[in-house]
């Protein structure tokens, strides 16, 4: 087992696999938490195969019985969590209000924000115990500017900003940091997906610095904000977005 | 491995306080140091200090109001090491008076230095960077921009400023590939409080910091490292708030 643990939540995705392989390099033993199983597995062999290791869980995080399933089986093996990554989410639904039903609407509400608390809450009472721990939530742009077509999910990310400066100061007294990353458009296949390629430039164009992330400097962000060189930072959003928000 | 190798820092006010913690940070990284100083004796005690851990760095006398000062202060840098990869504008005053008694000299004085400083040499510096297709410029401002600062208006306007320039500079140099971001320490453990508060009450507003102590020095040195570095590529007009969660933003 490694010296220090991480657990991921969509941990297999396409920041989640930028995320989990750059905090393997800095000494972490990672947990990929994912609902997709082929890809967590996957990305759980793509960090065996360099040495690192890793273990694949799959749950559904709005369940909060899947969650305290999850962690109580990881306490039971590593005795502690170092850095909770919370990156599963995604927009899920998209719909004009008019049309966006109740249940797609807590769907993404539940799937962004609750299993951000769920997962937080399952790691704060040991974290707060041993006096040190790091959570890192994922907010977005769209938390910032809102998005048409997209209430749910801005209003969730919007929502993690909150919770989180919540949990900081909670936190802080025992030793233990929460912040908060928001990506901007990032250059993932789910994202990528949706567009034509000439969109997608077009997109990338609309960037001050003229492109989208790469998954990668959403793994440096989390990579810092889980380090000891941000030993004062907490409570924090960063923003990784190429200039195309600022707050 | 180290991640500002080959690389030039001008840091202005690194003479002592956070300046200095920042030039010796950024040198521990690699990078050849410019101290830019209106203390020409404390410049050279920080040039010293590198120099004796291993590292290279150039003092010099800069007065960052002064615009002539400034564009030595770059040409002195050209000179010695032909290149400036990174810029830290830190150097600032903090003078008190309430807004009723503030001399207009007062506040033309601390608007130059902070604000007015921090223009000057990023003017001063970007045309290389232009040329080199690379640069960061990291200008601190300071939690009085978010909360005002009572007997401070001077220094919580040009703090307040330095964030408005630099998300402004930050989407005329992004095309470019150049970045431009802002630290904000909260209370530092460093002679700029002691100028208008007493050893007691600067550690005793550690009980409302909710990481429990002051900022030291030390603190803003990592995250000056990450907005300087390629691990910051992609971050630009941001303002990083490193202050124990005591204001967040």
């Amino acid at each position: 087992m490694a010296d220090k643990i991480a657990i991921v939540t969509g941990g297999a995705g396409g920041i989640g696999r930028a995320v989990v392989t750059r905090l393997a390099r800095a000494g972490f033993g990672i947990f990929v938490v994912d609902k997709n199983e082929k890809a967590g597995k996957e990305t759980v062999e793509l960090l065996r195969e360099q040495d690192h290791v890793a273990e694949f869980y799959r749950v559904d995080l709005q369940y909060k019985t899947e969650v305290q399933d999850l962690f109580q089986t990881i306490y039971a093996k590593t005795k502690r969590i170092d850095a909770l990554v919370n990156l599963a989410g995604g927009t899920l639904h998209k719909s004009p209000i008019q049309d966006f039903s109740l249940s797609d609407w807590r769907e993404v509400i539940n799937v962004n924000l609750k299993g951000t608390f769920l997962c937080c809450q399952a790691v704060l009472k040991p974290m707060k115990t041993r006096k040190e721990g790091i959570i890192i939530n994922t907010s977005s742009n769209f938390g910032i500017t809102g998005s048409g077509g997209r209430t749910a999910y801005a209003a969730a990310k919007a929502a993690i900003i909150a919770f989180t400066k919540s949990v900081a100061v909670e936190a802080a007294p025992f030793g233990v940091r929460a912040n908060v990353i928001a990506p901007g458009l990032t250059a993932t296949a789910r994202v990528m997906t949706g567009h034509t390629e000439t969109e997608w430039r077009k997109l990338g164009k609309q960037i001050p610095m003229g492109r989208a992330a790469d998954p990668k400097d959403i793994a440096e962000a989390v990579n810092f904000l889980s380090s000891d060189e941000s030993a004062y930072i907490t409570g924090q959003l960063l923003h990784v977005n190429g200039g195309m928000v600022f707050t | 491995m180290k991640r500002l190798e080959q690389r030039i820092a001008i840091v202005t006010g690194a003479g002592q306080g956070i300046g200095r913690a920042i030039a010796l940070g950024l040198a521990r990284e690699g990078a050849g140091i410019v101290i830019a100083d209106i203390n020409e004796k404390s410049a050279n005690k920080v040039k010293n200090e590198i120099e004796a851990a291993g590292g290279s760095a150039l003092a010099i006398h800069a007065d960052v109001s002064n615009e002539n000062s400034v564009e030595a202060m770059v040409e002195k840098t050209l000179e010695a090491f032909r290149r400036v990869d990174i810029l830290v504008n830190n150097a600032g005053i903090f003078p008190t008076s309430s807004v009723e008694e503030m001399s207009e000299a007062d506040w033309d004085r601390v608007i130059g230095t902070n604000l007015i400083g921090a223009f000057l040499c990023a003017r001063a510096v970007v045309p290389k960077f232009l040329k080199q297709g690379t640069g960061r410029i990291i200008s601190f401002t300071s939690g009085r921009a978010f909360q005002g600062a009572k007997n401070g208006a001077h220094y919580a306007a040009s703090k307040a400023g330095i964030i408005g320039f630099s998300k402004s500079l930050a989407l005329e140099l992004a095309p470019h590939g150049i970045t431009v971001n802002v630290i904000c320490p909260g209370i530092t453990d460093t002679a700029q409080p002691r100028g208008h508060q007493t050893e007691e009450q600067i550690y005793a507003q550690a009980q409302r910091i909710p990481l429990g102590r002051i900022g030291q020095p030390e603190d803003l040195v990592g995250p000056a490292i990450f907005l300087a570095s390629d691990a910051a590529s992609f971050v630009t007009g941001q303002t990083i708030l490193v202050n124990g969660g005591s204001i967040m933003w």
